[in-house]
């Protein structure tokens, strides 16, 4: 690597190296890296220092605020100082990240290189954005005619990354869709682009496989671990210690009602009522023996089928509740109130709603005198 | 011999015919096949063949009562579900009476409380009005209206894939399901890989689901400074999607409706029956929706809100979220009528007659008794009504009013 540093041998470039050093997950970023063969052992040769601190510098920003360079203000058209410096510490920084070995620092870093590359892309050509969006193989043209909307790309393509925004803006049912083409101005290309982009980096993140790493890496990685664990806030992992039934949002609500009176769920209902209650924290077996105490249930179906949604069985893949959207295609959402529209997920409700009733209730806690808490012992994990 | 015995000897001869030749699917060895015994009543799973020649000889052998392949590709499509490998499905769509209002009512159909054993006819209830229980035995019938229910929403539903997501014709299927209703199949290499999400939005799409024009809590940010912050959303639409529809289907409800349809409709603001020619005019060609004296933006919404049932699609959500479905497959048998599930071209959606032409059985007699029906088509004849007679009737009517709980083979 060390005698190739300085020239490295560039083929079929037509993104510039200043543009690469701004979007470095381009697949053109690739070629140019490959002639340095980049190795983990070098990272803490002196000659890569001033490398590595700039990628130890990026995963920090990243996780501190979702950044990983200032922008130059308005005028856009950042000028990189040293563009080979800046594209060397993007793969150096992945492995970095993966060094750390945490999924949720890895999607930090993928989403915080993602919006910084959205940012820069509000300032860019609308032919450097279409040949951006052609190294994810989008289908996308610019309008033939004179429009707000600039770009034309195909619903594919816009699902595959829209389905991932809350926004009702982003609902293919709001599109602008005429023959399979959606209108679209350039920021709504740069936004959908940004989902790509994180989706990329998450990929490369997840299919970093090294065996070991050098002890000073490990150091670092260690390092900004805990930085991350002071910066990132715990999220819906955290759930109270027992089963708050007054916290269940309406639709789950409705779901535990009909399923106590013994009545019919559909599939997904089953579903999503069982895969709510593993995910709060309850156990297969207290789930099953809940619904067990309810019906006239097909005991060893109801077993399986617990067991496989709390991941004992099959794959091993714990499933999640449905969000929102989910519940409200398939005519399973109910009852929506006032907390519902702040939220696009039953168990991001239950988190919100949980923390206030033990605020407000301290003797939930104690599960004392509280008709709607599930007080069985049964229920309690 | 029995009803049961009569019937399956019957589909052994359709599997067993060397005149029967079932479709190819596309993509035939990344599909998973399944198939209900007909007496055993299982279903056998997880298979793949090397051609459908092969899989023809298996159903002769094992005559099935339905038929099926996944919807799904796989690298190893006979291997358990975590296994197969799963490179892609087509886009599938169901479009069945027994999800949607139809004009009969469903007066056909007869519901046993299996709790209490009270009965009644059409929709079945959610709750037994005797007993409160929740599980019914029911005993359903297609009739004309049924299939003309669907195939309207089938119509709209081909309006949007071919217009608004601008599928060719080649690469729409459209079947009669053999039951109550239809599929469309969509074979576009761009669909193929759409995740649960992406389908879950096309579904959203067809049933106008999560329209922001229809949301009453949209408020839109006023100038900084003024005395609210925020005010009621203007109600507008744009030229394309979802907007547009609903500006024709507003220019058609209008033109066509009486002062009497639209209080029928909920609509009961009399300005919009009144002043319909501005309307049609100024609002929905002009885009100057506050212009009409006397309708407000609330009325727009509600008038947006029912156009907007009157021109989605009514479809089955999960069939077409589910990546992994199973569906039946073409040119074979369905259970619960003996009728084939058929292709035919999109563009005949109006003319094909399912009654007839998906008819498999069209040789022979048999004699049987029929305990009740109302009058029905069958074989490009109408039959009945009938209670408890003694009939000897074309082979295609005595197995479909066996299969439907309605009649016994006499022997």
């Amino acid at each position: 690597m060390a005698n190739n540093r300085n020239s490295p041998t560039i083929q079929h470039t037509s993104f510039t190296k200043n543009h690469l050093a701004i979007y470095p997950f381009l697949k053109e970023t690739a070629q140019y890296l490959a002639p340095l063969d980049l190795q983990i052992e070098e990272l803490t040769s002196p000659g890569m220092q001033q490398i590595l601190d700039r990628a130890i510098e990026r995963v920090t920003t990243a996780i501190t605020d979702l950044t990983i360079r200032p922008l130059n203000g308005k005028q856009g058209k950042y000028i990189i100082k040293d563009p080979q410096k800046e594209i060397i510490s993007f793969p150096v920084a992945l492995m970095l990240v993966s060094a750390i070995d945490n999924s949720i620092i890895k999607k930090r870093y993928a989403l915080a290189e993602a919006k910084q590359a959205t940012r820069e892309l509000f300032f860019e050509s609308n032919d450097l954005i279409l040949k951006i969006a052609s190294d994810f193989e989008w289908n996308i043209t610019l309008t033939p005619f004179d429009s707000i909307f600039e770009f034309v790309l195909y619903f594919s393509d816009f699902l595959q990354n829209a389905s991932h925004l809350h926004d009702a803006k982003w609902k293919l049912v709001n599109s602008k869709l005429s023959e399979g083409k959606i209108y679209l101005n350039k920021y709504d290309i740069a936004r959908l682009l940004q989902e790509e982009i994180k989706q990329r980096i998450e990929k490369r993140l997840n299919n970093v496989s090294i065996g070991k790493y050098p002890p000073e890496i490990s150091t670092i990685a260690e390092k900004l671990k805990t930085l991350a664990t002071d910066h990132i806030k715990h999220t819906d992992t955290d759930f109270p210690k027992i089963v708050i039934q007054e916290a269940f949002p309406p639709c789950i609500n409705a779901l535990y009602d009909a399923a106590s009176k013994n009545h019919h769920l559909s599939h997904i209902g089953r579903f999503a009522l069982t895969a709510f209650l593993v995910n709060i924290g309850m156990s297969a077996e207290t789930v099953t023996e809940l619904f067990k105490s309810f019906s006239d249930y097909n005991e060893r179906l109801t077993q399986y089928q617990v067991e496989h949604i709390a991941g004992g069985r099959g794959s091993g893949t714990k499933y999640t509740c449905p969000q929102c959207s989910i519940l409200q295609t398939h005519n399973v959402c109910k009852n929506r109130d006032e907390l519902c529209k702040r939220v696009y997920h039953p168990l991001k409700y239950y988190k919100i709603k949980s923390e206030t009733t033990i605020q407000n209730q301290p003797e939930n806690i104690n599960g004392k005198n509280n008709q709607k808490q599930l007080t069985t012992n049964q229920l309690k994990h | 011999m029995s009803s049961r015995d009569f019937v399956y000897s019957k589909f052994a001869e359709f599997y067993n015919n060397p005149s029967t030749v079932l479709p190819t699917p596309i993509n035939f060895e990344h599909r998973e096949f399944a198939y209900l015994m007909f007496k055993e009543r299982f279903m056998v799973r997880h298979k793949r063949f090397e051609s459908m020649l092969i899989f023809q000889n298996v159903l002769a052998k094992n005559v099935p009562s339905d038929v099926y392949h996944s919807c799904a590709y796989y690298d190893q499509p006979d291997l358990e579900m975590d296994k197969k490998g799963w490179t892609g499905s087509d886009l599938v769509f169901d479009i069945d009476a027994d999800h949607i209002p139809t004009a009969c009512g469903k007066i056909h159909d007869e519901w046993t409380c299996q709790k209490c054993e009270f009965n009644g006819r059409g929709i079945t209830p959610e709750e037994c009005p005797i007993c409160g229980g929740d599980r019914f035995s029911v005993k359903t019938w297609l009739c004309d209206l049924c299939i003309e229910s669907t195939r309207v929403e089938t119509a709209k539903l081909i309006d949007m894939l071919t217009k608004d997501f601008g599928f060719a014709a080649n690469e729409l299927h459209v079947f009669f399901s053999g039951h109550r209703g239809y599929h469309v199949h969509v074979e576009n290499e761009a669909v193929h890989s759409l995740d649960a999400l992406s389908r879950k939005e096309i579904v959203d799409y067809v049933m106008g689901l999560g329209l922001s024009v229809l949301d009453k809590d949209v408020k839109q940010k006023t100038v900084k400074g003024s005395k609210h912050s925020t005010a009621t959303k203007k109600f507008k639409l744009h030229n394309y999607g979802w907007n547009q529809r609903l500006k024709k289907g507003m220019i058609t409800l209008l033109s066509n409706a009486t002062a009497e349809d639209l209080k029928n409709l909920g609509l009961k603001n009399n300005n919009l029956f009144k002043n319909k020619d501005t309307i049609l005019s100024r609002a929905i060609e002009e885009g100057r929706w506050d212009s009409i004296p006397g309708v407000s933006v609330a009325t727009w919404r509600k008038l947006a809100e029912q156009v907007k049932n009157l021109e989605s699609a009514n479809i089955d959500t999960v069939v077409t979220t589910d990546i992994h479905r199973l569906i039946r497959m073409n040119g074979t048998l369905h259970g619960k009528t003996g009728l084939l599930k058929m292709e035919f071209p999109a563009h005949q959606l109006d003319d094909f007659d399912p009654m007839t032409q998906a008819v498999a059985f069209k040789k022979g007699t048999a004699k049987v008794l029929i305990s009740n029906t109302p009058e029905f088509r069958l074989g490009g004849a109408t039959w009945g009504p009938y209670k408890n007679v003694k009939v000897v009737v074309p082979t295609a009517v005595a197995i479909m009013l066996i299969l439907k709980g309605r009649a016994e083979v006499v022997n």
